[in-house]
């Protein structure tokens, strides 16, 4: 079985900013979407996420900051059961308290409102929120751009090995190729509305092809230190 | 040379920064890096004399002039400008003064330094790409010729690639013109590859202090490994054989 949405692209003051793609993707796998700014990722992003769900498969976005999926004014807890409902899932504790201790915020207080958790607690809150449903396909924008270094390693650590062993694909949306080179198997990269390559990580990383994956390659990392 | 001698700043009671002191050395270039929170801006303004400070003192031996001020080079590339002005206009402010024919030579040569077409000046801030803006916000802080420039979170609303791309030229302008440079961030990379020396600020404190290199292969502190075992792990820095 795969997850596949064909056709997807976008159009934005009469300008093509996604020629038509096609994307399909095992159960199970991590895929990095990788390109400069402006490159047509997130547009691909959010046509992905509504290709693959007008195809019937369970898909969960999370967005670049908990801000834009958090309501300041709604506690924790609001969030939580309106996550459930749009799901049409009944209150689970037992579904909550495991997703928490996965993600490490089970010490977060319910009854706050976002702004009384960290920002790093938030955005795992909201990871935590994406996968309630166990869906097919999560689909992580700039997952951790808006977080500290030290957080963000940490919550792509606990993402793994929450992930690890279980059929949700991931897909994430990064202009960072060293992040991404290191948590996917396989890189699609973006240039100009369009998929340029795409292949698995070891391969790409050996021998980009494409104008826009050489400039990815030679700019992912700061500095290279012998082992 | 930039001497920040054991500066605390206290904000509603709340100690921010304690006994904080620094050097920089004429043309050298100091990271601070640390966690949101942790009084890296807070440093920033206190240097600028924006904060004033509770305890110690922030000198400048040797300033050419006494009223010559560190220029700051912000965050938000588009909010540092007023989306009103043209950025010629922002660009030339801190001169005060009618630009000379001097003054406008430099503008052209900073402008090529920094790989920014001089068309570009008279756009307003929305009219470049972010990364353009950002050069328009580092042209106007060497404008004026201040040996030292504060650089806060100078790349974080850049992408990847040009990150890489404006740190190279950050330094390029650096050799040219020999400021001195004291560069905040979050990014251990960017300050591991660039920098001459790099402050761990945590909790408004310096936990440590080493020459750059030396602090990415062998941090002394346990806070000083977690921040670069994250680089790692973000791919900041990359381990070859």
């Amino acid at each position: 079985m795969t997850f596949t949405a064909n056709g997807l692209s976008a159009v934005r003051s009469g300008r093509t900013i996604l020629h038509p793609t096609d994307v399909t993707l095992k159960p199970g796998e991590r895929v990095g979407l990788v390109g400069a700014s402006g490159s047509g990722k997130s547009t691909l992003g959010h046509a992905l996420v509504d290709g693959l769900r007008g195809a019937g498969t369970a898909v969960a976005h999370v967005p670049q900051s908990p801000d834009e999926a958090l309501d300041p004014l709604r506690s924790m807890a609001y969030h939580w059961r309106e996550a459930e409902i749009a799901l049409g899932l009944a209150p689970d504790a037992s579904r909550r308290t495991h997703l928490f201790e996965a993600l490490q915020i089970g010490h977060g207080d319910m009854r706050k409102r976002p702004w009384g958790w960290s920002r790093g607690m938030q955005q795992r809150f909201v990871i935590a929120m994406a996968l309630i449903g166990t869906p097919g396909v999560l689909v992580m924008d700039e997952p951790t751009s808006a977080l500290d270094p030290v957080v963000a390693a940490g919550t792509m650590d606990l993402l793994e090995d929450y992930l690890a062993g279980r059929q949700t694909a991931l897909v994430l949306i990064t202009h960072d190729l060293g992040l991404a080179a290191r948590r996917v198997s396989r890189l699609m990269v973006m240039d100009a509305g369009r998929i340029v390559e795409d292949a698995p990580t070891t391969r790409f990383l050996a021998a980009p092809a494409t104008r826009a994956a050489k400039a990815l390659c030679a700019h992912r990392n700061w500095l290279q230190l012998p082992c | 040379m930039l001497k920040v001698e054991g500066i605390s700043v206290r904000r509603g009671g709340t100690p921010v920064l304690h006994d904080v002191s620094l050097a920089l050395a004429p043309g050298a270039t100091l990271a601070v890096v640390g966690e949101s929170g942790a009084g890296k801006s807070t440093l920033i303004g206190a240097i600028l004399g924006l904060i004033r400070c509770a305890a110690g003192q922030v000198t400048w031996t040797d300033a050419p002039a006494p009223k010559c001020r560190p220029a700051l080079v912000m965050q938000e590339p588009r909010a540092a400008f007023n989306p009103h002005l043209s950025l010629r206009r922002s660009v030339m402010e801190p001169l005060a003064k009618q630009a000379s024919a001097g003054d406008l030579n430099r503008l052209y040569r900073l402008c090529d330094g920094l790989e920014l077409h001089p068309d570009l000046l008279d756009r307003r801030p929305n009219q470049v790409s972010i990364g353009q803006a950002q050069r328009m916000g580092i042209l106007r802080a060497l404008i004026a010729k201040s040996p030292l420039v504060l650089f806060d979170e100078p790349l974080s609303a850049l992408d990847a690639a040009t990150q890489k791309h404006t740190a190279r030229l950050i330094s390029d302008m650096q050799g040219q013109e020999g400021f001195a440079a004291l560069i905040v961030t979050h990014d251990l990379g960017y300050a591991a590859a660039f920098a001459d020396h790099i402050a761990v600020l945590r909790a408004g404190r310096i936990e440590e202090y080493s020459a750059a290199r030396a602090f990415v292969e062998a941090p002394q502190t346990a806070y000083g490994r977690t921040l670069r075992d994250a680089a790692f792990s973000l791919g900041a820095l990359e381990r070859v054989a």
